[in-house]
């Protein structure tokens, strides 16, 4: 086995068994905000991977992702009160009902390419955002309210730490699969010019809708988990355009259209937010950094660590899948 | 009554909404940039009004060539640092999207560390004073601002149509390319409607900053607003956006009158989502991509 492989399953088997040290409080002291950021990780680790299917391979840029997110989550938090089970069990369909929303969507928006598909995105969450804010039905502005989970407070994250690790590498692994598969090519290809891949028979319609449903799907899955976490769904936390900044600028500062790049930017971009709220505090300035980063990144690195690193040829081979 | 009241009453917010859009029309016209950091401009301009209001006693309508001044040099600034390094490169429209949403964020985080989120409003005598015509009731303040805007947008319309630099800002927004080959200084044009987009952001600030109440997250609420407007009119065009501002703000004011307020602004959106679905480039605007 060469080192391409062995880092990243390492790194797997330390991540399994990493919560197990909440069993030894005497040794390790209580790890729970360590594992809350691990979780917060794979949590954006999954929308930075579907939104790069997208985003990265497809080329459409959108800053409304977080509206499958709150649909999802909406859909796991109603029917887990109305059915009286815990979300987990309704992950599958959060991320069906996300990706319905998703198809119908994508069906209109993805018409226009470039401003206009950016534009659209952000209508998106602006919408939603007017109709859950009146919506009674799903409790208005103030949302859902779910109930804590059972355990002690010690392993209260477990689930979900188990869920958004189990999620995200079935995303990455569904993010390596469309970029070496046929229908990846098919999707990059229009990217390039639509007209061109229409011509040499790419069924262009079928192909970027199928790519926005499937990046819709586990973003809907992602918002299940995160609804039984927060234990409450409310529009002003779920459909706010920082959700989706972050997530471009995240894939944006890993590098776009790269398998690891969507990896490498969330826990980059994670550890540099954790530094400055914990040097500054502010949130308002928490939002003026992250700006800064962006249009930095944008004007001097705008192929991303990872894609600037690869044309450099100096990329570790444990990071280049493609 | 009621009716004719009610459109009145849009079409004065409709025109003040084409103002706040016509900067960022301009903009995609000359220089391809969706500017989404233009609401936040306008806002920067209604924290100017707000501020020589409040300190001075200035009126907000005679501050405004002072709040133009502020945000105008506030984009010079932002054009140098942000978007003079790759103007004219392949990928340019999609990046420079991310580029302003970029700068939006960062003027936005800088005023709420600065003022707060908290909401404000310039109220200068006539802000709650009304006019009688008949039985319909004219609130001064979206009169005046209304009126005020239009008159803005003629003289902008006037200046592009008949003066020299006018005439060198529709050719750029023709053909680049053409353009610089009948001898204009294309560069040159860029900055400067650039800047005069900016500078018309900041007049509509100091007009909103008495007709609106604001704070600083505001400005991504009008970012969707704005936009829906410029698509629908087809990116680029003036009269287009007026027009389509006009109808859309007469329609949110009838929705809002007579389903609920709240649901007005979806008038836009959903002005947009159809537009996108009937005809993806607009009514008045020349193919995008």
């Amino acid at each position: 086995m060469d080192s391409r492989k062995i880092i990243p399953i390492a790194t797997l088997l330390i991540l399994l068994f990493f919560p197990l040290i909440q069993f030894f409080p005497s040794v390790f002291g209580d790890q729970n905000y360590v594992i809350h950021l691990m979780l917060y990780a794979f949590y954006y680790m999954v929308m930075t991977s579907s939104w790069n299917i997208i985003g990265g391979y497809g080329g459409f840029i959108s800053v409304g992702h977080n509206a499958f997110l709150c649909i999802g989550a909406y859909i796991a938090g109603y029917y887990s009160i109305m059915w009286g089970v815990s979300p987990f069990y309704l992950i599958l369909l959060a991320g069906i009902g996300a990706g319905i929303f998703g198809f119908f969507v994508g069906l209109i928006t993805l018409r226009v390419k470039g401003p206009s598909f950016i534009i659209s995105s952000i209508a998106l969450i602006m919408i939603l955002r007017i109709i859950f804010d009146r919506w009674e039905l799903v409790g208005g502005a103030s949302g859902i309210t779910l109930p804590y989970n059972s355990l002690s407070v010690e392993f209260s994250k477990f689930p979900h730490y188990y869920g958004f690790l189990a999620l995200a590498i079935i995303t990455i692994y569904m993010n390596w699969y469309v970029r070496h598969s046929k229908f990846g090519l098919a999707l990059r290809a229009i990217s390039h010019d639509e007209i061109r891949s229409a011509v040499a028979g790419i069924n262009v319609k079928y192909i970027k809708v199928t790519a926005f449903v499937l990046s819709t799907f586990f973003i809907g899955c992602a918002g299940a988990i995160w609804a039984d976490y927060l234990t409450y769904v409310r529009p002003n936390i779920f459909l706010i355009i920082l959700i989706a900044a972050n997530v471009v600028l995240m894939v944006i500062l890993g590098g776009m259209g790269t398998v690891t790049g969507p990896i490498v930017g969330t826990i980059i971009f994670i550890a540099f937010n954790e530094l400055i709220l914990s040097y500054l505090g502010a949130t308002e300035l928490n939002l003026l950094f992250t700006g800064l980063l962006l249009v930095i990144t944008l004007l001097y690195f705008p192929n991303g660590i990872v894609g600037t690193l690869k044309n450099k040829g100096k990329l570790p081979r444990f990071l280049d899948w493609g | 009554m009621f009716i004719i009241q009610t459109i009145i009453l849009g079409l004065c917010l409709g025109f003040v909404y084409a103002l706040m859009a016509t900067g960022l029309t301009l903009i995609f016209g000359v220089m391809r940039i969706v500017n989404l950091a233009h609401p936040i401009f306008i806002l920067v301009g209604a924290f100017a009004a707000y501020y020589l209001f409040v300190i001075f006693g200035m009126d907000p309508i005679f501050a405004i060539p002072l709040c133009a001044a502020t945000t105008a040099i506030l984009g010079a600034i932002t054009y140098k640092l942000v978007f003079e390094k790759d103007a004219g490169s392949q990928t340019y429209s999609e990046m420079t999207v991310l580029l302003t949403f970029g700068t939006a964020m960062v003027l936005d985080g800088t005023l709420s560390y600065l003022f707060k989120n908290t909401q404000r409003i310039t109220s200068p005598p006539y802000a709650t004073d009304a006019i009688f015509i008949g039985d319909i009731f004219l609130p001064t303040a979206q009169l005046y601002s209304g009126l005020i805007s239009i008159a803005l947008i003629v003289g902008l319309g006037l200046f592009l149509k008949f003066s020299k630099l006018g005439i060198a800002i529709r050719a750029t927004s023709l053909s680049r390319v053409n353009a610089e080959l009948v001898g204009i200084d294309v560069k040159f044009v860029c900055i400067f409607s650039f800047v005069l987009g900016c500078a018309l952001a900041g007049a509509a600030g100091s007009l909103v900053s008495f007709v609106f109440s604001f704070f600083p997250a505001k400005h991504w609420e009008w970012i969707a607003i704005l936009m829906s407007l410029v698509v629908l009119g087809g990116m680029g065009s003036i009269l287009g956006v007026v027009i389509s501002a006009a109808i859309l703000s007469v329609m949110a004011s009838l929705v809002g009158a007579f389903i609920a307020p709240a649901w007005s602004t979806m008038v836009f959106f959903v002005a947009l989502f159809v537009m996108l679905l009937v005809k993806p480039h607009g009514m008045f605007g020349k193919y995008l991509e």
